[in-house]
């Protein structure tokens, strides 16, 4: 084996990868070469340095969430399907029973799932609202008005952002960027209100727990104004994009827009 | 939530590393792996069990930021094919390694440094050299870069010789 050779399988020698035979021959060329053994030592470095000082950079807390939240619906309805495949002769037998009783455990549970659904929904956006504070960089396309951010969406979702509100003098529009609601990019819209931030997320409103009732009604609009962590958020719905409005402004001001953002026909 | 959408989970750290590594700022590196999940969650049915996961999920985040990334950005140093950058990036790397001087130095080096200098390389260099430090096997990286075993071989050989060169400037 030529020194060109062992160098060039240095670090699969070091790694174990070589066959017997290779291996063998690489270690009898280091016995007998000073050149390829400082090589040797120089590789077995390079591997100790990336492997103990190389910066690792891990997921997010946010971001593993998110991701968990995308795979879990689709994931569950097989398993729900064979749980009563499993059980479906038993649950037969014990129709009559079922027929009396599964109304009232029907309507807990499903009360009790919607409330966690709609919670999880709300929890989302203040998270979203907090990462865009806490990012070093929150706007990709800083605003010279509304006729500049929604054209700069183009391209970027598999949807076009509904949004009439310009921003004004009391609530100007600083700018947007691509975000995530869920599973679904969402357009961000950031407006401000004196020295708090206002964050406007729009994205597809399909196959989401959409609240049915405690709807607050907002100019025509029917919404959920709830509060969470001191954050005030207002969720709505309109034709087939979902609207979510986060800020720590007063909840009173934060009523006025989403009819200013999607106005009722 | 199905065994394999666990079995995904696990790798989001390390996918997470690789898209920081390509993409070079945390934004893009979350965008990217969380695209890479809604992929692999639309291909599900495509994994064939008995295969490495991890090598599956590490191919769709590389197809992803080749197809949507690197073309948005037009950044040189996101970019660059290794056929053409890899060559540059190996010339005179060889003569560096002689000498107990140059060892010192090496162990001299700071995580800025190794970071810095690694960021420097090709996109498929850097690549190559996280997969095997993933400790994929030259098979799956072939997989993931879509080329032959003893590419990926050459590839790697000549990603670390760049890297030690780039290191000699940091370590002086």
């Amino acid at each position: 084996m030529s020194c060109d050779d062992v160098r060039m399988h240095l670090h699969d020698y070091q790694q174990g990868r070589l066959g017997r035979q290779a291996q063998d021959a690489v270690r009898a060329h280091l016995d007998g070469c000073a050149d390829c053994t400082r090589a040797d030592a120089v590789e077995q470095e390079l591997t100790r340095l990336l492997e103990h000082r190389l910066p690792q950079h891990p997921a997010p807390l946010a971001l593993k969430r998110r991701i968990a939240a995308q795979w879990a619906p689709p994931a569950a309805r097989p398993s729900w399907w064979r749980g009563w495949r499993l059980w479906l002769a038993p649950a037969l037998a014990a129709a009559t029973v079922i027929v009396v009783a599964a109304p009232v455990v029907h309507y807990e549970q499903t009360a009790a799932r919607q409330a966690r659904e709609q919670s999880a929904m709300v929890t989302e956006a203040v998270n979203d609202h907090l990462r865009l504070l806490a990012s070093q960089h929150p706007l990709d396309i800083e605003s010279g008005g509304l006729h500049q951010v929604k054209p700069w969406f183009a391209g970027r979702l598999d949807f076009a952002p509904v949004v009439t509100f310009e921003g004004d003098a009391d609530f100007p529009l600083k700018g947007g960027s691509v975000g995530y609601f869920r599973d679904r990019k969402a357009a961000v819209f950031v407006y401000a209100r004196r020295l708090h931030t206002i964050t406007l997320l729009v994205f597809r409103a399909d196959d989401l727990p959409w609240p049915s009732r405690g709807l607050t009604r907002i100019g025509g609009l029917e919404t959920t104004v709830t509060t969470e962590r001191g954050y005030n958020v207002i969720l709505w719905r309109r034709g087939e994009l979902g609207y979510a409005l986060i800020s720590d402004v007063d909840p009173a001001e934060l009523k006025q827009l989403p009819a200013r953002i999607t106005p009722a026909s | 939530m199905s065994a394999l959408a666990n079995q995904a989970l696990a790798y989001v750290d390390a996918l997470h590393n690789l898209a920081r590594y390509l993409t070079g700022n945390e934004t893009d590196a979350e965008d990217l792996v969380q695209e890479t999940y809604a992929r692999a969650l639309r291909a599900e049915h495509q994994f064939t069990p008995g295969t490495n996961l991890k090598a599956w999920l590490f191919r769709i985040l590389r197809n992803t930021f080749l197809s949507s990334y690197r073309r948005r950005r037009n950044d040189p140093t996101v970019g660059g094919l290794d056929t053409v950058a890899a060559p540059v990036e190996g010339v005179e790397s060889t003569n560096w390694l002689l000498g107990d001087v140059e060892l010192d130095r090496l162990r001299k080096v700071v995580a800025d440094e190794i970071e810095a200098a690694l960021m420097t390389l090709s996109e498929e260099s850097r690549t190559v050299i996280l997969l095997d430090l993933e400790g994929l096997t030259e098979v799956e990286v072939a997989d993931v870069v879509g080329c032959a075993v003893g590419t990926v071989k050459s590839r790697l050989a000549r990603a670390r010789a760049a890297l030690r060169q780039k290191l000699k400037d940091y370590a002086r």
